[in-house]
């Protein structure tokens, strides 16, 4: 039977080391917080994970809160235009409908109950928070040694890959608050969706539905531009304090979503969580002192920003295909070579995750202003742009490249014109154009730094 | 087998006046623990060996510089130091009590031991040296969020000036409630002192 | 009933003599581990699990917890790292090689009554 340590009981960790033990592998599992700890812990991100991603839990039978969890089937978004007197415009608002459902399950559930079933059936769980004087000296013990948790110590083995790495500082500091009681958006009440809302110079305010010990919750998520006005959370220890910032920049910059979240209260104590960190892609092999090999996990070696909320959905990814790559590997060593065939093969989707979110970090070149905007009136681009988080290769056959998106809205243009001619009606609604979205909103730019 | 035979001392802690409850394995006393916490070079080590019952011991760890800073770029593989990861005393309080005095040093790469270490801890001694304050400072950071009970030992050093408890509260910024004793980390009374003090206010702000 | 089997039915509840050691159980720096013997007297080294390759490391434990022995204290006298020392012991504890005890209160921060017998102890130093 071959052994395998994993260090850390996050959604890679955890799942790949589920995954294993269910092919019968002997899986030791190290993590620093008991699952006791972990429910009672603080929040740990908002794992917003999509129709593929689920599908991975499934395919293991550990999609344990399926049932309970809201249903997720729409991601819209929305654009803040400039400051009027008379309020706050929306220049783009649209929902895509999801071809499979998103679910956000609170990770201090997820993870603990993972950890109880891990040992229930049977798994060696150490509570522990691993070193590399541990892992040297347990190296050639185990037949490979995993490392899913990149905090601390252990993530200084995996040296950053500067050519995949275009960013040396945090782009975005993270805001997250666990709320009861926001009311459904006006325009679906009846559809549960994540709600991406970009505010030009100022950053992201995700609203999205979510599971957690206490029932159902919504997380309200702010993504500030370093320096910019919304970046306000550092230091912020008192949870109360934490959710009146967040509904203040509500307030001041989507007043849409502000307004559905005037009777909401923190889920509990440790429902808030921020902090920031650099985007980096990393050397995926570790080596140890003694000349033993780690084999670097999920956002271990690759770090996105959580801004196109890709973290859970990157580990869940991960863990399926390491999981794959072992498992076909039968009975031969796990050498330097498998490693990096192992990373490759994770790296084949993952680097579109981070080229899409290194991407949606940096200010939205004209041509995806069109895009969004379009998005409004195009029902197919909206649907498009929606699933592309459940699968962001898409992304690079209409995002990136102007000419791409061109031809792209072009043909979605005519799709939609064909339609249109079918129902007459509807084509008296025509909405703004496109490139008059553009224009709004450079000036929605100017006036947020005006607020700024 | 590639690993190098380890080699038991003969009878680790010969030297030591053996516990009653040492050799009764068919039951264990009730452990607790205490950290002692704070920079380089304050006073720790002496600390515990002056209220220990065995010569202390100490566990070893290889760091690199780069957990100093998880966000650190040029975090590239790093050169190695071995150092003390901690060094603990014991004190058999009643033959089925015994209290341990785990020290650990103040850096916060060395966090993720303080995690360890407080995980069912009466509380912290965070020590301090008068003449390199901000040696302390990440110890107190991290005793004041994690809620738990702790105490400052401003371990006095002969030759240099004596502070009054207030004035080095005022110097830490450390809240009114948390006790502040001047001691002397050589002399055991005085140690003990420190160790009653935590323990007090771990009494007063535990619930009834 | 053998006085044997009785016996082991009167150990403390939170005393775990072999077998899995109960879910989410974890050993503290200060958790007592001692060598369960069996009942010929002999102990042999673990010969499945990770253990199995680390047996000169299995046979230093075992021979060192024939005296009650904390988990740090296993780890600072036999230089073994403090999680290497936290995987075999408790991969031993599995095999029935050693007891762990329980720290005899629950888990989070001692309870008033723990903390004001300590502070009588600290008193008669």
């Amino acid at each position: 039977m071959r052994r395998m340590l994993i260090v850390g009981a996050g959604q890679s960790g955890l799942q790949l080391a589920l995954g294993l033990q269910a092919q019968g592998y002997e899986v030791t599992l190290m993590s620093n917080r008991t699952a006791d700890e972990i429910r009672v812990g603080r929040v740990m991100s908002t794992q917003c994970m999509f129709h593929t991603a689920l599908q991975h839990e499934r395919d293991l039978e550990i999609n344990f809160w399926e049932e309970q969890a809201p249903r997720i089937q729409g991601l819209g978004v929305s654009v803040a235009g400039p400051v009027t007197p008379l309020g706050h415009p929306r220049l783009v608002d649209w929902v895509g409908e999801l071809d499979g459902c998103a679910q956000s399950v609170d990770q201090r559930l997820k993870m603990a109950g993972w950890m109880d079933a891990f040992e229930r059936r049977g798994g060696r769980l150490v509570i522990h928070g691993a070193t590399v004087s541990d892992l040297n000296f347990l190296a050639e013990r185990y037949d490979l040694l995993l490392v899913a948790a990149g905090k601390g110590e252990l993530g200084s083995l995996f040296g950053r890959d500067a050519t995949r790495s275009p960013y040396t500082s945090p782009q975005r500091a993270l805001a997250v608050a666990y709320v009861h009681g926001l009311a459904p958006r006006l325009e679906h009440p009846d559809l549960e969706a994540v709600r991406c809302n970009l505010v030009p110079d100022v950053g992201e305010l995700y609203v999205m539905p979510a599971l957690t010990a206490s029932g159902r919750a919504d997380i309200l998520f702010w993504e500030a531009i370093p320096g910019g006005p919304a970046d306000v959370f550092e230091g912020v220890t008192d949870p109360s304090e934490h959710l009146a910032l967040t509904l203040e920049l509500m307030e001041w910059f989507t007043p849409w979503e502000y307004g559905r979240a005037t009777r909401v209260e923190l889920t509990d104590a440790g429902g808030t969580l921020s902090g920031r960190y650099t985007p980096t892609v990393r050397d995926p092999i570790g080596r140890l002192p003694g000349g033993g090999l780690v084999l670097g996990v999920a956002d271990v070696v690759v770090t996105n920003d959580p801004l196109t909320g890709q973290g859970s959905n990157s580990a869940a990814k991960c863990a399926a295909s390491y999981l794959a790559s072992i498992v076909e590997h039968g009975d031969r060593p796990f050498d330097e070579a498998w490693m990096r065939r192992t990373f490759a093969r994770f790296w084949a989707t993952a680097r579109h995750v981070t080229k899409w979110t290194n991407a949606m970090l940096a200010p939205p070149p004209d041509h995806i202003v069109r895009l969004l905007g379009a998005a409004g009136q195009l029902p197919a681009v909206a649907h498009r742009f929606a699933n592309g988080f459940d699968d962001p290769a898409d992304f690079e056959n209409f995002f990136y490249e102007p000419d791409k998106t061109a031809a792209y809205l072009e043909e979605a243009e005519a799709a939609g014109a064909a339609e249109v001619a079918e129902d007459a009606e509807d084509a008296e609604d025509g909405g703004t154009d496109a490139a008059d979205v553009g224009d709004a909103i450079d000036t929605a730019s100017e006036a947020a730094e005006q607020v700024g | 087998m590639t690993a190098a035979p380890i080699r038991v001392p003969k009878i680790p802690g010969a030297d030591e006046a053996l516990q009653g409850w040492q050799d009764d394995r068919s039951r264990a006393p009730i452990a607790t623990k205490i950290v002692i916490a704070g920079g380089f070079g304050v006073g720790k080590t002496t600390f515990v060996s002056s209220v220990s019952e065995i010569t202390p011991l100490q566990t070893e760890a290889l760091m690199t510089r780069a957990s100093e800073n998880v966000d650190d770029l040029a975090a590239t593989p790093q050169k190695l130091t071995t150092t003390v990861a901690m060094d603990f005393g014991r004190i058999t309080l009643d033959s089925d009590l015994v209290l341990y005095l785990f020290g650990t040093p103040g850096q916060q790469r060395f966090w993720f031991m303080w995690d360890d270490l407080m995980r069912g801890a009466i509380g912290a001694v965070v020590m301090v040296d008068t003449r390199r304050l901000e040696d302390s400072f990440p110890a107190l950071d991290y005793f004041e969020s994690c809620g738990l009970p702790y105490v400052i030992a401003v371990n006095h050093f002969q030759g240099t000036p004596v502070y009054e408890p207030e004035d080095v509260r005022d110097a830490l910024s450390v809240p009114a409630k948390v006790p502040v004793v001047i001691m002397d980390a050589r002399n055991r009374i005085s140690v003990v002192d420190a160790l009653l003090a935590l323990v007090r206010f771990a009494v007063d702000i535990s619930p009834e | 009933m053998t006085s044997a089997s009785y016996k082991a039915g009167r150990v403390r509840p939170y005393s775990l003599t072999g077998g899995r050691t109960r879910s989410g159980h974890v050993l503290l720096v200060e958790t007592f581990v001692a060598t369960l013997e069996t009942p010929d007297g002999a102990v042999e080294p673990a010969l499945s699990g990770p253990a199995s390759r680390m047996v000169p490391e299995i046979r230093a434990i075992i021979d060192l917890c024939r005296r009650m022995r904390s988990v740090a204290e296993v780890s600072a006298l036999l230089k073994i790292p403090l999680g290497v020392v936290r995987v075999l012991l408790s991969d031993l504890a599995d095999q029935g090689k050693i007891r762990v005890y329980g720290t005899g209160r629950g888990p989070g921060q001692p309870d008033r009554a723990l903390l004001e017998r300590v502070l009588s102890g600290l008193r008669r130093l």
